[in-house]
């Protein structure tokens, strides 16, 4: 009896390897396909079977497409403003979240159901006004438009770290409080080394929604002045994608490898604290 | 929800050292102050860039307006146009079709693979985070790997069926087959994310329930019927909420891989709207739609918030 419940468990446990394995490679195998195309000639993109390995391994792809086909300023520009609006996003989410966590004014409930409640309203719904908006200020196709929409933060971000703030024990505020502490300094030296890791995570889902944003900079950019990745790369599947697969490949392996790096640093703290905000 | 700690009931003596009467007034003023400072960035962004616009699109759903000319007011026209435009009520359907291909498939398969997580197996970790993957990656890029992968003569997914014996059809140009793939593509990106909260729910359940089914005898089945799925609840109609407002916005799949065809088969609303808006520059009928699918959205998670309401069960703290 006891034997065969462990042979059944044992079976039980190497089928659900298989199949977890199996789903794991089904997770990465676009990645890893788009990694292996990009590395292969031209002419063996379209003769080969999308599983065999690129072989002569080439880099011209990479070459092209960073050279001749501006994925370099694309990649410039993303950087900035993904790097601008993330810090913006972090800095001012954590300002804002301490106000709604822990000091009283008047208003405060009513402010934070108000940010609550937007969080439904769909971004499109958003974009025609804004796009008027940007348009009044003189502000379509420069920096400045791309990033004012969300460099304050957003409803999400000042509710991850309030939230957050929440957990950490009043005491520590009272004793820095006696000790003649301002809400700066608490802010700054007390609260903020406490939230490391909500901070980390809330700065990685900015950075990747702001870094694979299409919408917008569809929107409100129309040169290559200011042109980002999302739309430098859909302009290029637009224009080539029948004649220069190789390039439109090597392009979208670019776009993903800055991300999965910055995920892969931060994974740890993400797992965790994205399951924490569902528990809420 | 919350703890009672903020509450506006003044703490009893007891519970705490603070004296009852609360900050002298100068303070108080200070600190309201001060709070208002460290909220002035995130205000301004807030009504600016998000208020602002929720309000003005209200108002511009009642001009008729190309961009160019002025705004001439038009009353309820573009409401009653849309109500009668069999592009709009077809985008509404294929919107609402996506949502049905991809929000049951995505989280019968995270409540899977949570499950399976929550056994903690070896290796776990590692195959947790190569499950998360998919959810970062950019649309426009993957919709053009997934445009690679689905074209029916080069790309991975025939060249595989090919194996096994059976001619793929035409993916993306068949009305058939387009949402089904774009339904799998998000099906593929959000499991894994799905997952993670899944798995949280599933470690909050406090393990004494499971010994005392197993005290009482209790199967298998009945144990993930009458104790995993009733105590998942606030988790699922969190994930459920929030996977269902995201769907209801798809737009970037749909514009690098589709553009809404082949033959409108995959115009969803947010495509819709956007092509209303910014390629015909209609902005004031976009707007209309654009309300329509912000009403579409609240009756839905409306919906689930009663439906959950009703069935939830009761936290044990």
């Amino acid at each position: 009896m006891r034997t065969h419940r462990t042979i059944t468990t044992a079976f039980g446990r190497t089928g659900l390897y298989v199949v977890l394995i199996a789903g794991a490679l089904l997770s990465i195998g676009p990645y890893l396909m788009t990694l292996n195309a990009a590395f292969k000639r031209p002419q063996d993109l379209l003769s080969t079977n999308a599983w065999t390995p690129a072989h002569p391994a080439t880099f011209g792809n990479f070459a092209d497409v960073w050279n001749q086909y501006g994925m370099s300023s694309f990649l410039a520009h993303t950087l900035f403003v993904t790097v601008v609006v993330t810090l913006g996003q972090v800095v001012f989410s954590a300002m804002g979240a301490y106000a709604f966590a822990r000091l009283e004014f008047p208003g405060r409930d009513l402010l934070f159901w108000g940010y609550i409640a937007t969080m439904m309203v769909p971004q499109m719904i958003t974009l025609v006004p804004l796009f008027l908006m940007m348009r009044q200020l003189g502000l379509v196709d420069t920096f400045a438009g791309l990033i004012l929409p969300t460099v304050f933060g957003t409803p999400y971000g000042i509710f991850l770290v309030r939230q957050h703030f929440r957990t950490i024990p009043k005491d520590l505020e009272a004793a820095a409080r006696i000790d003649g502490a301002g809400t700066w300094t608490i802010l700054v030296k007390i609260m903020l080394p406490l939230s490391k890791p909500i901070l980390a995570t809330l700065a990685t889902i900015t950075f990747i929604n702001t870094w694979n944003n299409l919408i917008w900079p569809l929107i409100i950019t129309n040169s290559d002045r200011t042109k980002v990745i999302t739309v430098g790369i859909s302009a290029l599947q637009g224009q080539h994608v029948s004649d220069l697969p190789h390039i439109v490949l090597a392009g979208a392996a670019l776009a993903l490898l800055p991300l999965i790096a910055v995920f892969l640093m931060f994974q740890r703290h993400i797992v965790r604290s994205i399951a924490l905000t569902g528990l809420k | 929800m919350e703890s009672t700690r903020d509450s506006p009931v003044p703490p009893t003596p007891a519970l705490t050292a603070r004296p009852v009467v609360g900050p002298p007034p100068r303070r108080r003023l200070r600190q309201i102050l001060e709070a208002y400072a460290l909220l002035t960035p995130s205000l301004v962004g807030f009504v600016l860039f998000l208020v602002a616009p929720i309000i003005g699109v209200v108002v511009i759903s009642f001009f008729d307006w190309n961009l160019m000319g002025s705004p001439r007011f038009v009353g309820l026209a573009n409401y009653r146009e849309m109500m009668g435009d069999s592009e709009v009520w077809r985008s509404v359907r294929n919107t609402l079709y996506y949502v049905a291909l991809n929000i049951p498939a995505q989280t019968v398969l995270a409540l899977l693979l949570a499950l399976a997580m929550n056994r903690r197996l070896r290796g776990g970790k590692v195959i947790r985070v190569l499950f998360v993957l998919p959810w970062m990656a950019m649309p426009v890029a993957l919709g053009i790997i997934w445009n690679w992968a689905f074209d029916p003569e080069h790309g991975a997914v025939n060249q595989f069926l090919s194996l096994l014996g059976i001619s793929g059809p035409e993916w993306l140009s068949s009305t058939t087959w387009a949402m089904p793939v774009l339904a799998s593509i998000n099906v593929w990106q959000y499991t894994g994310y799905t997952m993670l909260f899944l798995l949280a729910g599933l470690q909050a359940i406090p393990e004494s329930l499971y010994e005392a089914a197993d005290i009482d005898g209790v199967t298998g089945f009945q144990r993930f019927f009458r104790i995993t799925l009733p105590l998942l609840r606030p988790s699922m109609l969190f994930v459920l909420v929030t996977n269902v407002i995201g769907s209801f916005q798809m737009f970037d799949t749909v514009y690098v891989m589709t553009q809404g065809g082949p033959n409108g088969s995959t115009d969803t609303l947010n495509f819709h709207i956007y092509q209303q808006a910014f390629q015909l520059f209609r902005t004031g009928y976009a707007s209309a739609i654009a309300m329509l699918l912000f009403a579409l959205i609240l009756l839905v998670t409306a919906a689930q918030f009663l439906y959950f309401r009703k069935r939830t069960v009761y936290d044990f703290s």
